[in-house]
């Protein structure tokens, strides 16, 4: 028995090693060059690549790997080459926080991206900023990220990522305009980055004179949301508010279209999902994004082509925005001076202005988030299209 | 000695939750080893967490007595919700204390002062590597010896027959409600330890998912000592590190880690350390629990 | 109000769905299989293997993928339950490889489909629709509330008045009377999961099927409401299952509607609490249970 259970166990884990069709990203693509005059600049990237958020992946990995090969074709940084450093923060905190320590302490890297989730993010970058290591977080949507943080001075860390606070009132004001909406209810779960969009939404809809007549709240453990929308269509609104990930966003929109025919969902950065496209519904969606494929910017143009010939498929937005962060971070190492010195690295980050990225032109505020535009958008045909 | 250093710091947090998950090991442990399957330790770490932050928080409380007033909150609790759900054995008390640990996660969902479901963020992190290290050897040392004292007997004997137990003297329902009420102390002391290793809780941590993992520590390392429960939560927090390596692949190795230690020790890490008294032990049945 | 009632009609199905193959494997060999919910997502995975990679319609691959998830359960009894029982292993000890085995799976699908959650490719989900009067039902929702009726009378006629049945009965009583009795064990054990894991697959193919999406975590949220339904109903009762189901699903469907938002998720657990503490043999609860 014990024999066959063993035989078992290794067919188990042999059909695993052939059961992978993703894209590895090459975590060390700086390696091959051994004659480098100077030693590699080394930038850690903690994202999750198992655990609840490992969807994000490969895309995320993908986008700042491809920074980086193109930066080091094109010379590196003085002389140096870029090396990417990708650990796994398990989209848990403790794992998170061990990645950014193994960044500073082992690896000894000059900045950190990442990592994938807030909630890590709130455990991960006060590790940072104890540390003194310039962070970019290019996934983290929800509040306490920069500026005003729970845990104190968080002065090391920059987003690149659209907060929902910048996002989402765009996205209410556009559909107000063009919905002319009055009345609206709020379907919202019950995690960190919910009920963060739930806050600004209601904000939102306060200053544009909406009225959020109902609010209803589902938990992460739903499955059938058939009786939330039966609930927001008793108060006959002009459209409904997914404050969602894109899991549940799908549902409600397929509720929706049955239900309450020809209402529009607005929702946040939850809805702005790959995911959703194929949806037969997903037209019904208003979201604000941070990035649009569509986008005929050349610095745009350029990434969407380089992304497809390298992994073969299309980059999403989460890939858009852990490459722009590479290269917002190159663009900051060149100014720096001194390309392995955090001090001075973290004062060029402050000095990135209108630099040109997938997402546009880009800058970070004084509070250390991103100045960039938002694509208020719909879909149509499969794709994300400008909301008209 | 710079690379000790570098190692130390580095992973200064995975060794922080290593003794937190053996703390908390320790506390479903008591129970386990009076035969009562207990799924409410996470809901009492909870306790424990958000006590000891929010005392810190609000209060200014010093860093000891947030913990200590935390651990008693957490023991309060387990006093009346032990009488009521020890009527019950086996997998209705496991699935009852399961609900109870959801209702608490529901509760901290709803609750302003706890954050809802944002969770408490920016929690100082006090919690020095001595601290919990320190714990740790105060309740095994604590629990070994009771182990050996009239209590442990009878929570053994309680284990193998609660009639026959009952018909010798033994109060049997004081002395499991006493292993519930120790086990939610020691929940509520490593939770609040915790929540300053981390800078942050939100319900989530304290879900479904972190009650089995408790249970999966202490039933690994093995239920006949005290050192099981630790060499479970040792082995099996450190393994995601130690795996990080296998990349994509190492949710299927510790899967198939955990399989082959479950079915060729079925009773635990401890019995392969000490193979020969368990042995002795199995043969006359003093291992079997639950 | 109509709408509701039959919003709850359908989630209670659901439910009822996902806990007969997790009650069966209870009342027979006593086993809480915490791999119920990966099985349901692998039954999922396969019909879309079926019709997205090999392009079958989408009724044969529903009878493949009841038929594989079926055989992984008899998988699933020879590498996680049959070496603990031949051990005598305590029951603790299943629960945990059960849970083992979930984790390798569930990684597994993950490296062939990603975490996100996906959906068949266009048109190839079943989408009939029944008008009565000015109320349109869905097909595949309807087979739902259906089956997860049909199933429980079947499954409880199979329990009562079959060879098997009676074999599987006596196992549940005592194996090694059973034994005994000349019950083939190893046969009616095979059988259970078999039955079990099918049935787990079948849920979750339709569940796929009827929101058009799944993903490698989609059993879990029905897990704990599993529980809550075979306590309700009693445990080791298949009509138990299916009626702790029903009350559960109207439960939550009327605290939606008359509760603070928030604390509607107290519903169930709270509902649970109390019937443990107050009837812990459930609604239709046959064997006495553990109980002091």
């Amino acid at each position: 028995m014990m024999r066959r259970a063993a035989v078992g166990l290794v067919g188990v884990l042999l059909l695993a090693s052939c059961g992978g069709g993703t894209a590895t990203p090459s975590g060390n693509p700086a390696t091959a060059t051994v004659a480098a005059p100077k030693p590699d600049i080394k930038i850690g990237l903690a994202t999750a690549k198992s655990g609840a958020a490992n969807f994000y992946n490969p895309q995320q990995s993908n986008g700042a790997a491809l920074a980086v090969d193109q930066i080091n074709t094109a010379g590196g940084i003085a002389g140096a080459k870029l090396q990417l450093i990708v650990e796994d923060d398990g989209s848990v905190r403790d794992q998170g926080i061990t990645a950014f320590r193994k960044f500073i302490e082992q690896d000894k890297v000059v900045a950190i991206l990442g990592p994938t989730l807030s909630a890590v993010a709130a455990g991960a970058h006060p590790v940072a900023q104890a540390g003194g290591v310039p962070v970019i977080a290019i996934s983290n949507t929800g509040l306490g990220i920069v500026g005003k943080c729970d845990y104190g001075p968080c002065d090391w860390i920059f987003r690149a990522s659209l907060g929902e606070q910048s996002a989402v009132p765009e996205t209410v004001k556009a559909a107000t305009q063009k919905l002319g909406l009055k009345k609206v209810v709020i379907i919202y779960g019950d995690g960190k980055f919910e009920l963060d969009d739930l806050t600004i939404f209601k904000e939102a809809f306060k200053a544009n004179n909406v009225t959020v007549s109902k609010e209803i709240a589902y938990t992460a453990k739903d499955v059938d949301f058939a009786p939330f929308v039966t609930q927001a269509k008793g108060e006959n609104p002009d459209a409904v508010v997914a404050s969602s990930l894109a899991g549940p966003a799908g549902k409600i929109l397929d509720e929706m279209a049955k239900q309450m025919p020809g209402k529009r969902v607005i929702g946040g950065n939850g809805l702005n999902s790959a995911a959703l496209l194929p949806n037969a519904n997903a037209g019904l969606i208003v979201v604000g994004t941070a990035w649009s494929k569509a986008s005929t910017d050349k610095t745009n143009t350029d990434f969407v082509a380089a992304y497809k010939t390298k992994f073969g498929v299309d980059p999403d937005q989460f890939a858009a925005q852990s490459y722009t962060a590479m290269i917002v971070l190159a663009d900051a190492l060149k100014r720096s001076g001194n390309a392995t010195d955090r001090a001075a690295v973290k004062k060029a980050l402050e000095g990135v202005s209108s630099l040109a990225t997938p997402l546009g032109p880009f800058s970070f505020t004084t509070d250390h988030d991103v100045k960039q535009p938002t694509f208020v958008m719909t879909v149509k045909d499969g794709q994300f299209t400008p909301f008209q | 000695m710079d690379a000790l250093f570098d190692f130390l710091r580095t992973y200064s947090t995975t060794i922080a939750v290593i003794g937190v998950s053996a703390l908390l090991a320790l506390s479903v442990w008591v129970t386990l080893y009076a035969g009562q399957l207990t799924l409410g330790n996470a809901a009492f770490m909870a306790v424990g967490a958000y006590v000891a932050a929010l005392l810190g928080r609000h209060l200014d409380a010093p860093f000891p007595l947030a913990l200590l007033i935390g651990a008693f909150a957490a023991a309060l609790l387990a006093l009346p919700l032990g009488a009521i759900v020890f009527r019950l054995r086996g997998v209705y008390l496991a699935i009852a204390t399961l609900a109870f640990g959801e209702i608490v996660r529901v509760i901290l969902l709803a609750t302003p002062i706890t954050g809802k479901g944002q969770g408490l963020n920016g929690i100082p992190p006090t919690t020095e590597l001595w601290h919990i290290y320190l714990s740790l050897l105060i309740v095994a040392y604590v629990l070994w010896r009771v182990q050996g004292s009239t209590i442990g007997r009878a929570w053994a004997a309680i284990r193998e027959d609660e009639i026959a137990s009952a018909s010798q003297g033994i109060a049997v329902g004081q002395h499991k409600l006493a292993a519930f009420v120790i086990g939610a102390l020691i929940a509520g002391w490593a939770g609040g330890l915790s929540a300053h290793v981390t800078f942050s809780i939100d319900p989530s941590d304290f879900g479904f998912t972190k009650a089995v993992q408790v249970l999966v520590f202490a039933v690994v390392g093995g239920v006949p000592n005290v050192l099981g429960p630790i060499l479970g939560a040792g082995l099996l927090t450190a393994l995601p590190e130690v795996l990080r390596p296998l990349r994509d692949y190492r949710d299927i190795f510790q899967g198939a880690i955990l399989l082959l230690v479950i079915i060729y020790l079925p009773r635990g890490l401890v019995t392969f350390v000490d193979v020969r008294r368990t042995r002795r032990l199995s043969r006359i049945g003093a291992v079997d629990v639950a | 109000m109509a709408e509701q009632l039959y919003n709850a009609v359908f989630i209670g199905s659901i439910y009822a769905l996902f806990a007969l193959g997790f009650a069966l494997v209870f009342s027979v060999l006593d086993i809480l299989n915490l791999a119920h919910p990966t099985v349901f997502m692998l039954g999922a995975f396969v019909a879309l293997f079926a019709i997205g990679t090999l392009g079958l319609p989408w009724f044969v691959a529903l009878a493949i993928a009841v038929l594989v998830t079926g055989l992984f359960g008899i998988v699933l009894d020879r590498v996680a339950f049959a070496p603990l029982r031949r051990r005598g292993a305590p029951a603790l000890s299943s629960m945990i490889s059960s849970l083992a085995v979930s984790l390798i799976v569930v990684r597994l699908v993950e490296l062939r489909y990603g975490g996100d959650f996906i959906t068949f490719p266009a048109g190839a989900v079943p989408a009939f629709v029944l008008r009565v009067g000015d109320a349109t039902l869905e097909g595949i929702r309807l087979a739902i509330v259906v089956l997860s009726v049909a199933l429980m009378v079947g499954l409880t006629y199979v329990l009562r008045r079959t060879q098997l049945g009676r074999d599987l009965r006596a196992l549940a009583e005592n194996p090694r009377a059973a034994r005994l009795l000349g019950v083939d064990v190893d046969r009616a054990i095979a059988a259970t999961f078999f039955v079990s894991s099918a049935l787990g697959g079948l849920a979750g193919v339709l569940l796929a099927f009827a929101y058009n999406t799944l993903d490698s975590r989609m059993g879990v949220p029905l897990e704990l409401r599993a529980f809550t339904v075979m306590v309700v109903g009693g445990m080791g009762s298949l009509p138990g299952a299916v009626i702790g189901a029903y009350i559960l699903g109207f439960g939550e469907v009327a605290s939606l509607v008359y509760l603070p938002t928030e604390l509607r998720d107290a519903f169930a657990f709270g509902l649970l609490f109390l019937v443990l503490v107050v009837r812990p043999t459930g609604l239709l609860g046959q064997k006495s249970p553990d109980r002091v």
